[in-house]
């Protein structure tokens, strides 16, 4: 019996896996704060306290994200596109397209029949085609970032943006609030913008299906439904899409010792 | 006989009121603002009251800006790249390179002999317009208006590599915590705007004079990183808000004038203020 830990430092949240053997065991996200070395702590802590392991059980930790330098406890440091891609293809092992909706970014990976990247394009420059977007926009309505999505998916009539900008698009969306438009609708609106974003950096890529969605973005279920109809594709939603780096990146750990 | 034009912008509505000799009367300025948007009435009626001057005896109105198609009382529209031009030309007679840094956006007009011959412009990602700065001030806790005066304290420039608005606020709240000065921060953010908008301005051969024009234009410090960055000097007028409802009053005279010389009739408006129906997206 083996564990191993993946350890997705990211700008916005922190997130850590166990897996025991290639079986995930324990999940945890928490925010990353202002001390990612504190947050890769804390989330190995809350890890192994789920387990009731010791530090020592664990056979190897390997680390990502933006982060991930500052996890002092892992043996090496994986590229993000790497972990989302093994991750997934322990998920979804037909997915030869993956959608990585962050805080910061969205990525669009390419994988083949063995998880291995073939190409990737990333939008990490611009607020409106990432989860930052939803996050702004949650807060104009006063919602939980939870609850955007559910709410979302109960509009008839989404509201059309006329700016492609985070911070035009919150003034828009405080306006439209004032006169009294229903949030569904607005929540709804945001998510078919991002979505468009979404779509525009797919089309970089050959988009080969199945394709499937992960990052704490795909928690908006508003989203992963607005995705799918502005791709008109189906997309696979894994039941824990937040994580998957994380997972990639304990995977990557355990791929490395088993030549050992 | 008096002339008016009315520059409705996204964040402020300017009038200017001026005689039949180009004196200018009186001018104002209030913020838009959603909660505004029915103030063209309001900031004519002001105009008006201050020059002591009677609405029937405006013999033409131009409207520009953003919100110009919803004027009831103006008689024409103009764009406020033609006003502004017009404006810059009548303060400065060799501008070539009109730049105006907007709330929400930025405008770079290439000029000659007083003609608007091209432009380029970003209205589409706030790090490039004067929003940029309003987010950073609300961030660092600091009045606009103060900007200038505070930069000019600044002995390190903090760069931010974010260009995003939103991505830059969260890094400057980093580099606070770590206890960089609001000083210097602000001086990284004159820079990196001035960056922004002068690679705009550069699409044009960038020669003198170059004037300066917009709400952004107060802020000594932008001045300073606009000269610094185009290396050239930047001319500012002394009002940099009116330079479109000034231009649009010129034009408002001109039209007039050039239809009494060729005995056309004059179509206006009827002389009473009504709100002004902004437009919802």
């Amino acid at each position: 019996m083996s564990w191993f830990m993946g350890i997705d430092i990211g700008a916005a949240y922190s997130k850590g896996v166990i897996i025991q053997d290639s079986e995930l065991a324990a999940y945890h996200v928490i925010l990353s704060g202002a001390n990612y070395r504190t947050a890769a702590e804390t989330i190995r802590h809350e890890l192994l306290k789920q387990l009731k392991l010791s530090q020592d059980a664990i056979d190897d930790t390997a680390a990502t994200g933006t982060g991930g330098i500052n996890v002092a406890f892992a043996s090496q440091q994986v590229s993000d596109i790497v972990c989302t891609a093994r991750g997934m293809n322990t998920v979804f092992p037909a997915a030869r397209t993956v959608i990585d909706v962050a805080a910061q970014s969205t990525k669009v990976i390419r994988i083949d029949a063995q998880g291995l990247v073939t190409n990737f394009t990333v939008s990490e420059k611009c607020a409106a085609g990432s989860g930052r977007f939803i996050e702004v926009m949650a807060n104009v309505l006063r919602i939980d970032l939870k609850d955007f999505g559910p709410l979302s998916l109960k509009s008839g009539n989404p509201v059309s943006f006329s700016t492609g900008c985070a911070v035009f698009g919150e003034s828009e969306a405080i306006t439209r609030v004032s006169e009294g438009i229903p949030k569904e609708d607005i929540a709804a609106g945001v998510n078919k913008a991002l979505a468009g974003k979404v779509s525009s950096l797919v089309k970089k890529i050959k988009l080969e299906e199945p394709c499937a969605i992960c990052g704490g973005g795909a928690l908006n279920i508003g989203l992963v439904k607005a995705a799918e109809q502005e791709m008109n594709v189906h997309l696979l939603l894994p039941p824990q899409p937040q994580i998957i780096t994380a997972l990639g990146a304990a995977i990557t750990a355990r791929t490395s010792n088993s030549n050992m | 006989m008096y002339f008016a034009g009315v520059d409705i912008g996204s964040t402020m509505t300017k009038v200017v009121l001026m005689d039949a000799d180009g004196t200018i009367l009186s001018t104002i300025k209030g913020p838009t603002g959603p909660e505004h948007r029915q103030l063209a009435n309001e900031v004519m009626r002001m105009a008006l009251e201050q020059a002591k001057v009677p609405l029937k005896e405006v013999a033409y109105i131009v409207a520009t800006g953003y919100g110009r198609l919803n004027v009831p009382f103006a008689d024409r529209q103009i764009t406020e790249l033609s006003c502004h031009a017009r404006g810059v030309y009548s303060l400065f007679p060799n501008v070539r390179i009109a730049i105006d840094i907007g709330g929400q956006d930025a405008k770079c007009m290439k000029i000659n002999n007083g003609k608007l011959v091209d432009f380029v412009m970003n209205d589409k990602c706030a790090a490039g317009t004067g929003r940029f700065l309003e987010v950073i001030a609300a961030t660092l806790g600091i009045k606009l208006e103060d900007l200038g005066a505070l930069s000019s304290k600044s002995t390190k420039r903090i760069s931010i590599s974010n260009v995003c608005t939103i991505f830059a606020q969260q890094e400057i709240v980093a580099r606070l915590s770590e206890g960089e000065k609001a000083e210097d921060i602000i001086a990284g953010m004159h820079e990196a705007l001035a960056s922004r908008v002068a690679t705009l301005a550069r699409r044009f051969k960038v020669e003198p004079d170059v004037v300066l024009t917009g709400g952004v234009a107060k802020n000594s410090g932008m001045v300073n990183a606009m000269r610094e960055n185009l290396g050239c000097e930047i001319l500012v007028p002394p009002d940099p808000l009116i330079t479109g409802a000034m231009g649009a009053a010129i034009l408002a005279q001109e039209t007039y004038m050039k239809a009494t010389a060729e005995g056309e009739t004059i179509q206006t408006k009827p002389r009473r203020l009504e709100k002004a129906k902004f437009f919802t997206q």
